[in-house]
């Protein structure tokens, strides 16, 4: 449990910065749908002897491969693209894990994530993305920012906005992988979009948008992990459940107009 | 005595996407300092090609380009997101960014040029507004104000009167005007003829160089349906013409 409370707590902080981002760049689907494009690689990670972090990497990236050859030429939209992408690995995961390897019980700790058997590489990793993300953060805040407000201008204003996006979603695979032993393939958004997208929801300026949703992850990662202790559930869906409070009670507490724009307009 | 060199001059110029045919040909111009261009054309006519050559974001372009230092453009306000997290200050902010090393903040002096850049676009009290909450016209002010901390010699404004409020329009007027007085260039991108004809210089494009010179000597009727093509409408006995613009929405 103390080991699952640290990675929860260095998850936290890569999800609430990447997350931040990922949100203002409208890539919340994608990241979810690179998450489930691990679900192939992690289930045939046992049988074929490979590394679960590296083969989940390789699915990922193979999604991300995918998903540009199918928009390349512009007759599938980026989003329906995704959509299809994402349920081909979810269904490719599927039949893997049921017909050819029978992983039995150990497809819901994939989908899912567990409390029990986070390793030391797990936790290491978790630091690593924390760190990185932390340095990300301050070194590209002004690129990904400049990008994302204004991608015409961005190049006149002097930054390097291809250079950052690459990164960026560099960051977003490596997240997405550092998550997938606590909160599973399918909920990685737990951590890396919902924090932040509540977040959003009670903040007006980037630091303060920022700094709510690494608080916000952390608070309601470790509220998860309570209650899947407590309640006998893999981590994944209780911290889910624990995201999606949060963010009922932010909505509620910003109504009728969230406090961005209430703020800016006084 | 020798005269100074133009502070733009473009000489044929042909610029493409990628490997295909080239969007923009052969374009040969020159402005003087504290002159203001507008370039004329129809939507697709390469108004936005040559502002992206002369900002060399595009790999392929051919010809020679002459300007002292980097462009500044100031985009159309639709094209910027309204939903970021920035004030008008954290816009502005953003003409520093170039000349700010990634480990540092932004200097002190930067911050005072920002606010004196909104204060000479008529919104030094909007500073901490949220960008997105402010009209149209205040927008595009905003970005102005990003410009003028950019510093920049040579000023490349996209459609900056499309959507814009009678008070924003006269306010960016009377700063554009300024710009011109202390010898910048400005390249004003427009459809609209009877703008064009306020400023110093026209350059008319239809995927290339139709004409160019003093709008009163440019913008004949002959050049402008060679500019618009079947889009022109003359009124007033052959006195004003007018381009129909058909937009997609």
């Amino acid at each position: 449990m103390q080991r699952a409370l640290l990675a929860t707590l260095l998850l936290a902080i890569a999800g609430g910065l990447l997350g931040t981002w990922i949100v203002l760049r409208r890539l919340a689907f994608f990241a979810h749908a690179v998450g489930t494009a691990t679900f192939p690689g992690l289930v045939v990670a046992g049988p074929w002897g490979l590394a679960a972090p590296l083969a989940a990497l390789g699915s990922g990236i193979g999604f991300a491969a995918l998903l540009a050859r199918l928009t390349r030429r512009g007759a599938t939209s980026a989003d329906a693209a995704t959509g299809l992408l994402l349920t081909g690995a979810l269904a490719l995961g599927a039949v893997l894990a049921s017909d050819v390897y029978h992983s039995g019980a150990g497809v819901d700790r994939l989908l899912f994530g567990t409390l029990l058997g986070l390793s030391d590489g797990d936790l290491r990793l978790a630091g690593a993305v924390a760190v990185t993300a932390v340095a990300a953060t301050a070194g590209l805040s002004r690129t990904w920012l400049a990008t994302g407000f204004d991608p015409a201008g961005a190049r006149a204003l002097g930054v390097r906005a291809q250079r950052g996006d690459w990164i960026l979603l560099a960051l977003l695979a490596a997240a997405v992988v550092a998550m997938l032993p606590a909160v599973g393939a399918l909920l990685v958004s737990t951590l890396l979009v919902v924090p932040a997208a509540t977040a959003r929801l009670v903040t007006g300026s980037l630091g303060a948008l920022l700094a709510a949703a690494v608080a916000l992850a952390a608070v309601e990662g470790v509220g998860g992990l309570l209650l899947a202790y407590h309640l006998d559930l893999p981590p994944g869906p209780a911290i889910a459940l624990a995201g999606g409070g949060g963010y009922a009670l932010a909505a509620l507490a910003s109504w009728p107009r969230p406090n961005r724009v209430r703020a800016a307009a006084s | 005595m020798s005269t100074p060199p133009p502070a733009l001059q473009v000489r044929g110029l042909w610029a493409s996407y990628g490997t295909g045919a080239p969007a923009l040909r052969n374009v040969t111009f020159a402005a003087e300092a504290g002159q203001a261009v507008a370039v004329l054309g129809p939507n697709g006519g390469g108004k936005t090609t040559l502002f992206r050559a002369l900002l060399g974001e595009l790999g392929s372009v051919s010809g020679t380009v002459t300007c002292d230092r980097t462009p500044a453009y100031v985009p159309q306000t639709e094209r910027s997101r309204l939903d970021f997290p920035v004030s008008a200050l954290d816009v502005a902010l953003m003409g520093a960014y170039a000349r700010t090393p990634w480990y540092r903040r932004i200097a002190a002096t930067d911050r005072e040029l920002a606010r004196g850049a909104l204060a000479r676009v008529g919104l030094g009290d909007r500073a901490s507004t949220s960008f997105g909450v402010l009209s149209g016209g205040q927008r595009q002010r905003v970005l102005v104000a990003r410009a003028l901390v950019q510093d920049a010699r040579l000023l490349l404004l996209d459609e900056p009167f499309a959507g814009v409020d009678r008070a924003s329009e006269e306010a960016i007027m009377g700063i554009l005007d300024e710009l011109r007085g202390e010898g910048r260039v400005l390249l004003v991108a427009t459809h609209d003829v009877e703008q064009a004809r306020r400023w110093d210089r026209v350059l008319c494009l239809r995927g290339e160089q139709i004409a160019y010179g003093p709008p009163a000597a440019t913008l004949t009727t002959d050049v402008l349906e060679a500019t618009y093509g079947a889009e022109i409408v003359v009124l007033e006995g052959g006195e004003r013409a007018v381009a129909v613009q058909h937009h997609a929405h």
